[in-house]
């Protein structure tokens, strides 16, 4: 019983991690209906900003959300000025392509940066746990849960209270009827596409303790992020936030009952079926 | 005619290079373009024709490989019959997997098809009594060709591999001419443009695009027990990795999807700038790739041939 909430636990606060990839991820599909290929990367890049912050200024990689927060979003609304926006109106398959490209221009000029190690970023307090009636849980984990949670809570904040959020909402409602009413549609992409990035390196750096950071690590992040936002319904922030939990229980679910080898192959046989038993996901509507 | 006549030339030249190239590294350039053009023309068979973006075509390339390496290891089983059980394999796993992600269109089917791949990929990974797992399979010894009592090749130069790639290469080209002019290429072009218009005319979708993609299976089974006898070794990251269905996608990508010579410009390119910078920036040639793929999509959504074909028109109109 102890090892069951213990696993399940631990998946709740991996899977906040994803949920905040995630919501990035359904964020830009929301507004721009471009399916960003490149947000593990973004999350890459997250995690070396992270790391370097560390190394040379010494900054704790949970306060360094500070700093990867605002970096993304200025690479996330240049990437959407510069090269998203130029595709809005092409077929999805070219948006997609795209995407990968910069994915694979992301990754592999950080492979020629800081070369293809493994590096560790390690702190006073990366491996010590906290322990709630015989459960023990990792310190960093925890952290990085509850700050996740802090930036879930502030975005749904900014969505639901302010203006340019209600805009940023009507603008992936319908698009032309936004643009009727005043909103312009162009900026609200970049503002997405900025957000949906500085979400992403938010995870890095709260990931960034806990992970190994090396160019590639990107890949399995947006696999697992596409994983999520189908879950829980593409465009739905909600949704993502709730595939984001239950996929990191799932994971680590089956990494305690059949195999930590298995669990990704849990996690992508769960996605095959979401798609196609219910492919618009628990809280989307149907856009198939 | 018009089309045939140099194509046959540029295959009696090609078929001649070994007569007078001796270096190796020259002949192993021409075998990755080889294997770079079959990749590039079997993807085209679903990507392009059909239309349906699959990034996970590593998992028939895999099958291929891996099969053929089993059946070699395990049962002793010659690679020139194992090569065919290993298709066999891949156009069965094929055409389960498209009974089911062929329900999904658009960006849903490109998803799925990724996550085929990685699953099979985690499985190859996962059992090791077959695959052994992540240390991966070193190729036995191969028997030597004989035909008849004579022996033709025992593998040891690249020679034998030059000409099998060729006729691989060719085979695909081929492939790609007879879909292109049958009726299922119809089909599929039709399914391509508008599948709801296809389907109410009467042509089936699922059946079209599930005969392409057993086709396309095949082929790249094909190149991938090729290549993975040619390079001696396999790992599941190297041969049902993502980066082989990118590679694959972007060959015709770049060279003009839907066209049977798109994926022919497509390996060139590639195979070039890839040579051309393993001296300089050894592992970046990806980063080229990247950039290449952004520019084509911004700049030359039809591709080289797209983009050369319109300026000829262009200049033809101008005069």
């Amino acid at each position: 019983m102890a090892v069951l909430l213990q696993s399940v636990l631990s998946g709740v606060l991996i899977g906040g991690v994803y949920a905040l990839i995630g919501v990035g991820l359904t964020l830009i599909f929301g507004v721009m209906r471009v399916i960003n290929f490149a947000q593990g990367e973004l999350v890459m890049v997250g995690m070396y900003c992270t790391f370097w912050v560390f190394v040379l200024l010494g900054v704790d990689p949970f306060l360094s959300v500070v700093v990867t927060m605002p970096a993304l979003f200025l690479l996330g609304a240049l990437l959407q000025r510069t090269l998203i926006n130029r595709v809005l109106d092409a077929l999805p398959q070219n948006q997609i392509l795209l995407t990968i490209g910069i994915g694979l221009v992301l990754s592999n000029l950080a492979m020629l940066a800081f070369t293809s190690d493994y590096r560790i970023l390690s702190t006073s307090y990366s491996s010590s746990s906290v322990g709630l009636g015989g459960i023990r849980l990792s310190t960093p984990l925890l952290y990085c849960f509850l700050i996740t949670a802090a930036i879930t809570a502030a975005l749904y904040w900014f969505l639901v209270k302010t203006d340019v959020g209600h805009a940023i909402r009507a603008t992936a409602q319908d698009r032309d009827a936004a643009q009727l009413m005043g909103v312009n549609v162009r900026h609200m992409g970049v503002l997405a596409f900025g957000l949906g990035a500085a979400l992403a390196g938010a995870a890095g750096a709260l990931v960034a303790p806990t992970y190994y950071i090396y160019p590639q690590v990107g890949s399995a992040f947006t696999l697992k992020a596409f994983v999520v936002v189908v879950l829980g319904g593409m465009g739905s922030i909600i949704g993502a936030t709730l595939g984001g939990v239950l996929i990191g229980v799932a994971e680590s679910l089956s990494g305690t009952y059949i195999g930590s080898g298995w669990k990704d192959l849990c996690v992508y046989a769960i996605f095959l079926l979401v798609l196609l038993l219910k492919p618009s996901g628990l809280l989307g509507k149907s856009r198939m | 005619m018009k089309t045939l006549i140099p194509l046959a030339m540029a295959v009696v030249v090609l078929a001649l290079i070994p007569l007078w190239v001796e270096s190796p590294y020259a002949l192993h350039i021409f075998i990755l373009l080889f294997i770079g053009i079959a990749l590039g023309e079997s993807w085209n068979v679903v990507g392009g024709f059909a239309g349906q973006y699959s990034v996970g075509h590593s998992a028939w390339y895999g099958i291929g490989a891996y099969g053929a390496f089993i059946l070699l290891q395990k049962i002793n089983l010659a690679p020139w019959f194992g090569v065919w059980v290993a298709v066999a394999l891949s156009v069965l796993a094929a055409l389960a997997v498209g009974f089911i992600t062929f329900r999904l269109r658009g960006p849903y089917f490109v998803l799925a098809s990724i996550a085929v791949a990685e699953i099979i990929r985690l499985l190859a990974l996962n059992t090791k009594d077959l695959t052994n797992g992540a240390e991966g399979i070193l190729s036995p010894d191969l028997p030597p060709l004989k035909l008849g009592g004579a022996v033709i090749t025992d593998w040891n130069s690249k020679i034998p591999y030059f000409y099998m790639g060729l006729a691989m290469a060719l085979f695909c080209i081929a492939v790609n001419f007879a879909v292109k002019r049958s009726k299922l290429g119809y089909y599929l072009q039709a399914i391509r443009e508008d599948q709801d218009a296809a389907h109410s005319l009467g042509i089936p979708p699922t059946l079209s695009k599930n005969a392409a993609l057993a086709i396309s299976a095949a082929c790249t089974a094909l190149v991938g027990s090729f290549a993975a006898f040619y390079v001696g070794f396999i790992e599941p990251q190297q041969v049902f990795g993502i980066d082989v269905s990118i590679q694959m996608v972007l060959t015709a990508i770049i060279g003009g999807i839907g066209t049977v010579a798109g994926p022919v410009l497509g390996a060139v390119v590639l195979v070039l700038i890839s040579e051309g910078l393993r001296t300089t920036i050894a592992q970046a040639h990806l980063l080229v790739y990247g950039i290449l793929v952004i520019v084509v999509i911004l700049v030359m959504p039809d591709g080289f041939l797209g983009f050369i074909s319109q300026r000829l028109r262009r200049k033809a109109a101008v005069e």
